[in-house]
């Protein structure tokens, strides 16, 4: 900006144009600076515009860039800016390039402003202790150890310090509208940072927020929104009467259909419509769709709320003090109710109203249904083979609405992982202990509030073998594969990398999957200085990301050699060829009964032929939901299963050759 | 001893909670007994359990009827030297 004062020519235009200013000398201009767009603007204290030769976009019109009916009190406006009907001010902001203010109320920001930045969330625990800064660079790993691991207060106390760090440097008394950005017909905006590219329309009231927007990531707050207190995330989406109070939404999130959320944390790709959250920490991919759900003091990721889900936190003793843990992948039943505290195995379904505690966390993928009594039962296992966990396990990564270059939250998406297969494991360890323990007239044992049926002890085990199997087979095979396709031994492509850890424990980091020594990595280094801000952060979680891959093997190779009771080293070319048949037996009798599993949703046709005769039941079915040889679903698994057979008998016919080079 | 026809019958009747007399050898667990798919995978523990025996969980959910599981349960008592 060349920043000149007005000439005498353009004042006389403005005052012609009823312009007023305090001070006239105070208002400066840039270079393509025309004053004939300039009507009915009243300038108080500094106020500098740039040039105004070009157009805005606006609602899909082209309107040319100026500034009419407003007044503007110490803002910097950029290269072709449209403000216009302003009513009561547009105060102490820098406005981009190309932004278009119409139709608003008031749009200022207020001295020692922090747009959020700083902002203590009342997470989880609604009655406190484990609240989350909230910050513009606050991503699903840094939250989860602030929020989760305060047995570890050196570790909270630096989180913190790095958290109001950043939001100190955040403290202005001018706010920024970046470039590009269109505000229109907003009630009131005050003390709110704005991203470029974004779009805020029909809002009513935003107080002392940051929305974050890149150009490839564009941020939209809608019609009617109300939030105080608040970080949008880049791409994220909030609009339709949602009202919202201290609370961070996420990348690629979705929020709206007048839902409603206080103290909350959402992460990438989690949705709210219509419902209810206080003190809840949404990992990634949290959805909540009805508007008689309640989310409270949980933590919860991939997860999926049925209609009229609810819990307490409250026993009405000491507060609302009690939390709740559903791990991965959970969902709940419509009109499912749970007391707090709880704690939920990943993957698992929870049906009915439970008036007990439970702790199914080393049961994954298990149904937990209330019975009559509001007891927990608890089938172990029984949602491996279930069709909604495996089309769960491939929606997710092609529901990734992030875009842009900055991902601040950590995915990873993998159903069978060594944090679901160690609980297998764990799990199944325990079954087998009880069921050896447990006399055939008892007909069911209780683990940690949940009621297990004895017969079911070992079915729980079974399911859990198949899953343990399917992993570790599948990653030995895998080996192989690559092996001869490299032309490579394979005591070599079985090798561990260098730099890999292996820890029998993997946890779940909201998100980033990683093992027990990589998480104690992490925060040693954050309590030892060595990770002194947000960018050292992320820098150590990439660096655990990177070695996923390599840390995962060499899980799978111990669990393997341990479970198997064999080296893999030692393994002949005709022991491969049984693991690649042991591969084909268990994982094809997995996609069987994944494919019986759909099958069922093509029994039941009551309902259908509505108003037709006896035959029209069957044909008005199949125009509605298609054959069961027909649905994607299906084919994919029979595709699937197929294309496993063939790959098995390539591979053992190349081990078989291979077998009789060397005999 | 119990036949194997009525031990099933006996198991089908605690697992649906159902009356035993009512239960007819052409009947569909599901259909007509009105089991769900966590009590069909119940009734094959349960079967298990009674007979002692290990079923492939394939060919055990695959079988529809009363008639079917004591036709099936036979041969795999058979076949795992289960006297039944």
């Amino acid at each position: 900006m060349t920043d000149r004062k007005l000439t005498s020519t353009e004042r006389d235009v403005l005052l012609r144009n009823g312009c007023t200013a305090t001070d006239w000398n105070a208002l400066k201009v840039d270079d393509g600076f025309i004053s004939s767009r300039i009507n009915r603007v009243y300038f108080v204290g500094e106020v500098k515009i740039g040039g105004l030769t070009g157009v805005v976009t606006s609602s899909g019109v082209e309107k040319p860039a100026g500034l009419s009916d407003a007044t503007i009190v110490n803002c910097s406006l950029g290269r072709d800016v449209r403000v216009a009907n302003v009513g009561v001010h547009l105060a102490n902001y820098d406005i981009g390039d190309n932004a278009c203010i119409e139709d608003i109320g008031t749009l200022a920001t207020h001295s020692d402003a922090t747009f959020a930045n700083g902002v203590a969330v009342n997470v989880l625990n609604e009655g406190g202790g484990r609240e989350v800064i909230l910050f513009n660079e606050l991503s699903a790993q840094f939250a989860h150890l602030m929020c989760l691991h305060r047995f570890q207060p050196a570790l909270v106390e630096r989180l913190t310090e790095i958290a109001e760090g950043y939001a100190a440097g955040q403290r202005s008394d001018r706010g920024t509208i970046g470039h590009g950005v269109t505000v229109r017909s907003v009630n009131t905006m005050e003390n709110v940072n704005v991203g470029d590219g974004a779009a805020i329309c029909g809002t009513a009231r935003l107080h002392n927020g940051t929305v974050l927007s890149t150009l490839d990531a564009v941020t939209r707050v809608g019609a009617d929104v109300q939030a105080e207190d608040f970080i949008f995330a880049e791409g994220a989406n909030v609009a339709d009467g949602a009202v919202l109070s201290a609370c961070f939404v996420g990348q690629g999130c979705q929020i709206g259909r007048q839902f409603s959320a206080e103290n909350c944390l959402f992460f990438a790709n989690c949705e709210g419509f219509h419902g209810e959250a206080v003190s809840v920490f949404a990992g990634p991919y949290t959805v909540t769709h009805h508007k008689s759900t309640l989310l409270i003091a949980g933590l919860f990721s991939f997860y999926n709320a049925g209609s009229g889900t609810n819990q307490s936190n409250h026993m009405y003793k000491l507060g609302p003090v009690h939390e709740g843990k559903l791990e991965r992948g959970c969902k709940t039943g419509s009109f499912s109710y749970m007391m707090w505290p709880c704690r939920v195995g990943p993957f698992s379904v929870v049906l009915g109203k439970h008036k007990r505690r439970f702790d199914t966390s080393s049961f994954p993928f298990s149904l937990i249904e209330a019975n009559a009594q509001g007891h927990c039962a608890m089938v172990p296992g029984l949602n491996l083979t279930t069709v909604g966990t495996v089309r769960d396990g491939a929606k997710w990564p092609a529901r990734d609405r992030r875009k842009g270059t900055i991902r601040r939250d950590r995915i990873s998406f993998d159903v069978l992982s060594p944090f679901t297969v160690g609980r297998m494991i764990q799990g199944s360890d325990i079954l087998s202990k009880l069921r050896k323990e447990t006399d055939k007239s008892v007909d069911s044992v209780t683990i940690n509030g949940a009621t297990v049926k004895r017969v079911l002890l070992r079915t729980g085990e079974k399911f859990y073998r198949t899953g343990i199997e399917i992993y570790l087979l599948e990653k030995i095979a895998r080996r192989v594969e690559q092996a001869v396709a490299d032309g490579r031994s394979f005591v070599e492509a079985f090798q561990v990398a260098e730099g890999a850890v292996y820890s029998e424990e993997w946890v779940d980091i909201s998100g980033q999957l990683m093992p027990r020594k990589r998480l104690d990595s992490l925060t040693d280094s954050v309590m030892n200085g060595s990770i002194t801000d947000i960018d050292g952060f992320f820098n150590a979680i990439d660096r655990i990301d990177d070695n996923y891959d390599d840390d995962e093997w060499t899980w799978a190779r111990h669990m393997y050699e341990r479970l198997f009771e064999c080296d893999l080293d030692d393994l002949t070319e005709d022991d491969l060829g049984a693991v690649a048949d042991s591969l084909l037996k268990v994982k094809g009798k997995f996609l069987r009964q994944v494919s019986a599993d759909a099958r069922k949703e093509f029994e039941d046709m009551t309902g259908f032929g509505h108003g037709g005769v006896a035959g029209d039941v069957e044909h008005d079915f199949r125009e509605v939901r298609g054959a069961y040889e027909e649905n994607t679903f299906v084919t994919r698994m029979q595709q699937e299963l197929e294309g496993l057979e063939i790959r098995i008998s390539t591979l053992r016919a190349t081990l078989k050759e291979l077998s009789q080079q060397l005999s | 001893m119990a036949s194997i026809k009525e031990r099933i019958m006996a198991v089908t009747a605690h697992v649906l909670e159902i009356d035993s007399a009512t239960i007819k050898p052409e009947h569909d667990f599901g259909a007509d007994l009105g089991a769900e798919s966590v009590q069909s995978v119940e009734l094959v523990a349960m079967f298990e359990d009674e007979f002692g025996v290990d079923m492939d969980e394939d060919e055990a959910l695959s079988v529809t009827t009363v008639a079917g599981a004591i036709e099936y349960i036979t041969k795999v008592c058979q076949e795992q030297d289960v006297e039944v």
